[in-house]
């Protein structure tokens, strides 16, 4: 079944990737592969580098050494607008939803259409799209709400929709149920499941919630100290002997 | 040896944040004159920042007139020279309180504004979101709003400087007597053009200044919340201290002109 | 959502057209003062100084602001031409005989020219004409050289009254003087001369008197050129001082006509005169001096006469004469 999903098409390839801030080492010698259609969970304490590495990957922070490949292309060699049409094909799910505060609900969907029109050519009425995204997550009715007029969880929810209104080949989740009761968590992770079957997306996910990983990894990364230090499925990982591997675990 | 320590970080700190604050105008003007522009967010920040401040800065600047009239008024009748409060305040305000005043109000507000606005979507990572969407976040925010402040604040001034010359002029109307109209017409022959332009021009310094400082402190925010705050009170205050600056610096230069 | 946007971006234009039109409302109007939206011709004047005056500064003509100072060229070291900028339905009321000057706009005022309707008739100044300029200057130097003379007249007389005075006392020898007869007439002729001079002098002190009230009760035209106070303290003292001076000119007139007239008579003490030829030369030179002394004075009074300052006056006096000699 697995091997079934997973082609052998790379997605994402890390290789070697180090970063530090002042004189505190962040990532140090990170690798990781992810192949089309899998869902890849990333697992790692807070200020383990997690964030510092999905950054690095659409290009908001920019490695010290490595190699970053997404989609095929080398993220440190493309200039901005390559990086622009590149970063059309990524959905990004960040961890305080990052809704625009000063724009509705349709308008914050509208926000990545603006520069990547050209995946839209032919549609000059956006209204159809912020539809379908916004039933995806079952929030067509907030189209006009002002952010701060939703709740937590309908904002993730937005976010996720604007996420994937370009239609991702890749979607990365940071932090994807962080600060939500668990019930909306889960509901959370229900539509990233359903998102990925329908758009059948690659996702690379990193988070802390043990949870979450469970339910939706298909293989997981630990990222301890900077590199790569475990990799398998959850069930692999969970009975694993290693203390650093079963810190994560204990509840 | 701390104390000594300590003023040699101050002092290498002064000089990075002036070195980071040049890096960042050079960047606005880069990014400014390159396509693409956008003119949807310029007009939305061109109202936030100029209808939005244009009470506060016309309360003020009534008081303002009110205030340098009245406190002026017995010393120019000690000197019989009552009947040149006109041209005396006229002066003043259109070439330095209305501007300066004008400025200071608004580096209070729309600095502040800049930085907590800019910081907050820093930290929530809106700024990210932005140029993961593909859109410059750099153009988005803060070209728009270093323009917007630029065009609006010349406006503004104007706005405050014929409030005030109002508010003078009430004043000159119940006390002294004057009309409003014998008030304006010593006003404006007061004023030459080399009154007007001058500050005219300074004001679009000012305006720069202030969205320059609030848009720079609200982009290298911090993080956390508390990174919020203190952007935009150090905007406010980085924002005033270098308005006097530029302030000093066009006085220098339009008297040099004064003298060719 | 997108009626909210509309709303916002007609305020913000109501907003810019209103502060645009203020910065094009005040620019016009300081534009006005500088006439730079009315219809404009340009006359100039020529100044010798023009006491820094400079580009921009106001053009009054009788005392209304009609333009202002468009450019000052120096043509040579002692040249300056004033061009000025005057509106154009001003040019029928400025005549060609009107006369420029530089003044002042009150005790801390700017510098202004002064545009002053001529006496007379005259037909409208045209498009880049001159007019007669009347320099501030040219009056200080006048007063100045009236003021010169009046010393020299001052010495004269003092130099004649002390040979008077020791003539009629009897102790001067004046043979060389009373042999030469030609030298007698003369000193009639000069005495007549000198009699006639103060005369003169002491109607043209009663002319400028008048003047001088009228310049302060600022009736006259030239009460307004005079009208800087400096000046015309200084022209006050400067005839206090010829009126003083005239009356010793008389004075010492009468003593020499009772003089002459003795030794026409034979009744002087001639023989102690004949014998001194020293203070017979000195008498001689005294009355070269005061031939001379009139000569300036005359010439003095003829350049009053044309002069801007008191022509007007003069010219004043003539009509009258005529009028008065008519009936």
């Amino acid at each position: 079944m697995k091997e079934a999903m997973a082609s052998e098409e790379i997605v994402i390839k890390i290789e070697n990737l180090c970063k530090r801030f002042g004189n505190n080492e962040v990532l140090k010698g990170f690798n990781m592969v992810l192949k089309k259609g899998e869902n890849l969970v990333v697992m790692g304490k807070s200020g383990s580098g997690k964030s510092v590495m999905i950054k690095c990957l659409v290009g908001l922070i920019g490695p010290d050494s490595g190699i970053i490949e997404v989609l095929g292309k080398e993220i440190d060699q493309l200039d901005q607008m390559e990086l622009d049409e590149l970063r059309s094909d990524i959905g990004f799910l960040f961890q305080g939803s990052a809704l625009y505060d000063s724009m509705t609900v349709r308008e914050n969907l509208e926000f990545p259409m603006r520069r990547h029109r050209k995946k839209f050519e032919g549609t000059t009425d956006t209204l159809p799209l912020v539809r379908e995204a916004l039933e995806n997550v079952g929030l067509a009715h907030t189209m006009d709400l002002m952010p701060a007029e939703l709740s937590g969880g309908m904002k993730r929810r937005v976010a996720l929709a604007r996420a994937i209104i370009l239609k991702p080949k890749l979607i990365l989740y940071d932090e994807p149920t962080s600060g939500l009761d668990p019930i909306t968590a889960k509901e959370i992770i229900e539509l990233m499941r359903s998102i990925q079957k329908k758009y059948g997306t690659s996702a690379l996910i990193i988070t802390h919630d043990v949870d979450c990983a469970r339910v939706i990894s298909e293989r997981m990364i630990l990222l301890v100290e900077g590199v790569n230090y475990a990799e398998g499925t959850y069930e692999e990982l969970i009975r694993s002997q290693d203390p650093k591997v079963n810190a994560f675990f204990k509840k | 040896m701390d104390v000594k320590f300590n003023m040699v970080q101050k002092t290498k700190h002064f000089f990075e944040e002036i070195g980071d604050l040049s890096f960042f105008a050079a960047r606005f003007f880069k990014q400014a004159v390159n396509p693409p522009f956008e003119f949807k967010e310029l007009l939305r920040q061109c109202y936030q920042v100029g209808n939005r401040s244009l009470l506060l800065v016309m309360t003020t600047g009534f008081i303002i007139g009110l205030v340098l009239t009245l406190q002026t008024r017995p010393t120019l009748i000690e000197f019989g020279a009552v009947s040149w409060m006109p041209n005396m305040v006229g002066i003043s305000i259109v070439r330095e309180v209305g501007p300066v005043i004008t400025a200071l109000i608004c580096s209070g507000k729309i600095a502040s504004g800049f930085g907590a606005e800019l910081g907050s979507m820093k930290v929530t990572e809106q700024i990210d979101a932005m140029e993961v969407s593909g859109t410059n976040p750099f153009k988005y925010l803060v070209v728009t709003r270093i323009l917007a402040a630029t065009l609006m604040l010349p406006l503004l001034v104007i706005f405050g400087d014929l409030i005030a010359l109002y508010g003078s002029s009430l004043v000159e109307f119940f006390k002294g007597n004057v009309s409003f109209r014998l008030y304006f017409n010593k006003v404006f022959e007061a004023l030459s053009f080399g009154d007007l332009i001058p500050a005219t021009i300074k004001s679009f310094f000012f305006g720069f200044v202030i969205g320059l400082t609030g848009c720079y402190k609200g982009y290298k925010t911090g993080r956390g919340t508390a990174g919020v705050g203190i952007a935009a009170n150090t905007a406010v205050v980085m924002a005033s201290l270098l308005l006097f600056v530029v302030d000093f610096v066009a006085v220098f230069v339009s008297d040099i002109f004064y003298e060719l | 959502m997108a009626n909210k946007t509309s709303i916002q971006n007609m305020k913000l234009g109501l907003f810019v057209v209103l502060g645009t039109l203020l910065v094009l409302v005040a620019s016009y109007l300081i534009g006005n003062r500088q006439n730079m939206f009315v219809q404009n011709f340009s006359v100039n004047a020529v100044f010798k100084n023009v006491n820094g005056l400079q580009v921009g500064n106001n053009v009054r003509f009788s005392g209304i602001n009609i333009g202002t100072v468009d450019k000052i060229d120096m043509l040579n070291d002692t040249t300056i031409v004033v061009q000025m900028k005057v509106e154009k339905k001003m040019r029928e009321h400025i005549r060609k005989n009107a006369i420029a000057t530089i003044g002042s706009d009150g005790l801390v005022g700017s510098m202004l020219v002064n545009i002053v309707p001529g006496v007379g008739e005259a037909v409208s100044v045209e498009d880049g004409d001159r007019l007669e300029s009347y320099s501030r200057i040219s009056s200080q130097n006048m007063l100045n050289t009236l003021s010169v003379t009046n010393e020299n007249a001052a010495l004269l007389t003092s130099d004649l009254l002390r040979v008077t005075q020791s003539l009629t006392e009897g102790k001067g020898t004046l043979g060389k003087l009373l042999n030469d007869t030609k030298m007698a007439d003369d000193l009639e002729q000069t005495i007549i001369n000198l009699k006639y001079s103060s005369e003169k002098v002491s109607q043209t002190l009663d002319d400028l008197q008048i003047l001088m009230k009228g310049a302060q009760s600022d009736q006259t035209i030239t009460g307004m050129l005079l009208s800087d106070s400096i000046s015309a303290q200084k022209l006050k003292n400067i005839l206090i001082n010829l009126d003083s001076s005239s009356i010793e000119i008389n004075r010492t007139a009468q003593n020499l006509n009772q003089w002459v007239g003795e030794i026409k008579n034979g009744q002087g003490a001639l023989q102690l005169v004949t014998q001194d030829t020293v203070l017979a030369n000195q008498l001689m030179r005294t009355m070269q001096n005061i031939e001379e002394g009139t000569e300036k004075f005359n010439e003095n009074m003829e350049a009053l006469k044309h002069n801007f300052l008191t022509r007007g006056y003069f010219r004043k006096l003539e009509k009258e004469q005529k009028k008065a000699n008519e009936n």
